[in-house]
């Protein structure tokens, strides 16, 4: 080992020990809880303590969420149509390829799961995937808003209220019973009821995912200590992955049912009655 | 308003279901209008560019195919139609030699004819020439051999002479 590479091994060594030593001494009495952690969970899942008015209605946060991701997400497709589509040239730039990367892979993942019908799917795919992971990714900007109550929160996920995952699974059951009953008539509904559970299925991954996402964070939140570095992988990678797994996973399933219930029937030919030996040997 | 449903768990909540419900919809029309049809629009009109662009070329490319064929073709029919006139012109150069090989000889033949009759002549010429200065001779010697003997004598003898003379000069004629 040269001098110079012991010398910095030295020094790499020494700061971990004092980063240690500063850990031990700043950790020592900060393992108390600044809040009951069954009352925070259970804010978080059920949002009793935390609803906003809306035109007089009591809404759970989440709903503000929503109508803020699609009010920037359409701002944002206004600018693009007015200001970059029309500018838009054979050979791309890196924003245009992003954006017929963004549509291309949605209409691609409906045209091969669902080769025979596939165009309202793809436009569907698009805006469900564009909701759910920018919607996830909203939650990042931890935006503040006032309570009926008076009290402030930020903003979560849209798809982390229970109300609003069940919306997408639903919606999701009821675009796959649409294709069908478009491509099958009643044999596409028979197709389509034969996954009950779907519906269910759907909105509770959704939730699921998102809500333990929530969760840890708000367990990692709830104590002092493990509030250093820690909520830049929890709040930021997780969030991250969890934007692009649930977007991935939701359109994967939406379109794979919805090109199970829209393959065209073909009727299996008719068994031909055997005859009986003795006609045969006449 | 209230609707009289039974309290549901995890505060399901129909009104705020729809409330999400319509938020999506405005979202789906909106993403739909505003860059999913459009960006799809122009995708599809440049895939239509690009194979409008790869069917003109495989035309051309097949025009030119066609072409070279042709003229490879016409290469073949023109290397045969050389090879024709190469012989043609052979075969006129061929006759020409000939015929300027013909008329050589000719021209040889009338020369030599012509030398061989300008011969006979000069010999004929040469013949009456010496066939004179003999009779000069003969004469010049009579004049001497009267002017010496008699007359008599001298005229036999100038017979004799004569004859002598003339004998080998008519062998060689009729040679």
């Amino acid at each position: 080992m040269s001098k110079k590479r012991t010398v910095i091994f030295v020094i790499v060594v020494a700061v971990i020990i004092a980063a240690l030593v500063a850990g031990i001494v700043l950790t020592d009495g900060l393992y108390e809880r600044t809040g009951d952690i069954n009352e925070t969970m259970q804010d978080a899942v059920l949002h009793e303590g935390d609803k906003i008015s809306l035109f007089g209605m009591q809404v759970n946060p989440a709903v503000i969420s929503g109508f803020v991701v699609t009010g920037i997400l359409l701002l944002f497709a206004a600018i693009v149509r007015l200001f970059v589509i029309p500018k838009f040239t054979y050979i791309p730039n890196k924003f245009q390829l992003l954006l017929e990367q963004a549509v291309g892979m949605f209409e691609n993942l409906a045209r091969t799961n669902s080769p025979h019908r596939n165009g309202f799917l793809g436009a569907y795919l698009f805006a469900a995937g564009a909701y759910i992971c920018i919607g996830t990714l909203f939650e990042l900007l931890g935006i503040p808003w006032v309570t009926a109550a008076g009290a402030s929160v930020s903003l979560p996920a849209p798809l982390a209220d229970i109300n609003g995952a069940i919306m997408m699974g639903c919606l999701s059951y009821l675009v796959i019973l649409s294709g069908g009953i478009m491509a099958n008539g009643i044999r596409g509904v028979g197709k389509t009821l034969k996954e009950f559970s779907l519906p269910i299925s759907m909105s509770f991954r959704l939730f699921g995912a998102l809500l333990s996402g929530l969760l840890v964070t708000e367990l990692v939140y709830s104590y002092l200590a493990l509030s250093f570095v820690l909520p830049i992988i929890v709040g930021v990678l997780f969030t991250i992955l969890h934007a692009l797994i649930q977007t991935y996973v939701l359109t994967m399933l939406t379109a794979l049912f919805y090109g199970e219930v829209s393959e065209p029937h073909i009727a299996k030919p008719k068994k031909q009655k055997k005859v009986p030996s003795e006609v045969i040997s006449k | 308003m209230q609707w009289g449903i039974a309290a549901v768990p995890l505060n399901i909540d129909w009104q705020q279901i729809l409330l999400h419900l319509l938020n999506f919809v405005i979202l789906f029309a909106g993403l739909y209008l505003l860059l999913y049809k459009p960006v799809k629009a122009f995708m599809k009109k440049r895939k239509a560019h690009y194979e409008e662009m790869e069917q003109s070329a495989s035309e051309k490319n097949a025009a030119a195919e066609r072409a070279k064929a042709e003229y490879e073709g016409k290469l073949a029919s023109v290397d045969r139609e050389i090879e024709e006139k190469r012989a043609a012109a052979k075969k006129e150069l061929d006759g020409y030699e000939q015929m300027r090989k013909n008329a050589a000889e000719e021209e040889a033949e009338g020369i030599l004819r012509e030398a061989k009759k300008k011969a006979a002549e000069e010999r004929r010429h040469a013949l009456r020439s010496a066939r004179r200065e003999i009779s000069a001779l003969v004469s010049s010697a009579t004049e001497k051999l009267v002017l010496k003997e008699t007359a008599h004598e001298a005229y036999d003898q100038f017979l004799a002479a004569v004859e002598q003379k003339d004998e080998p000069s008519k062998h060689e004629e009729e040679k």
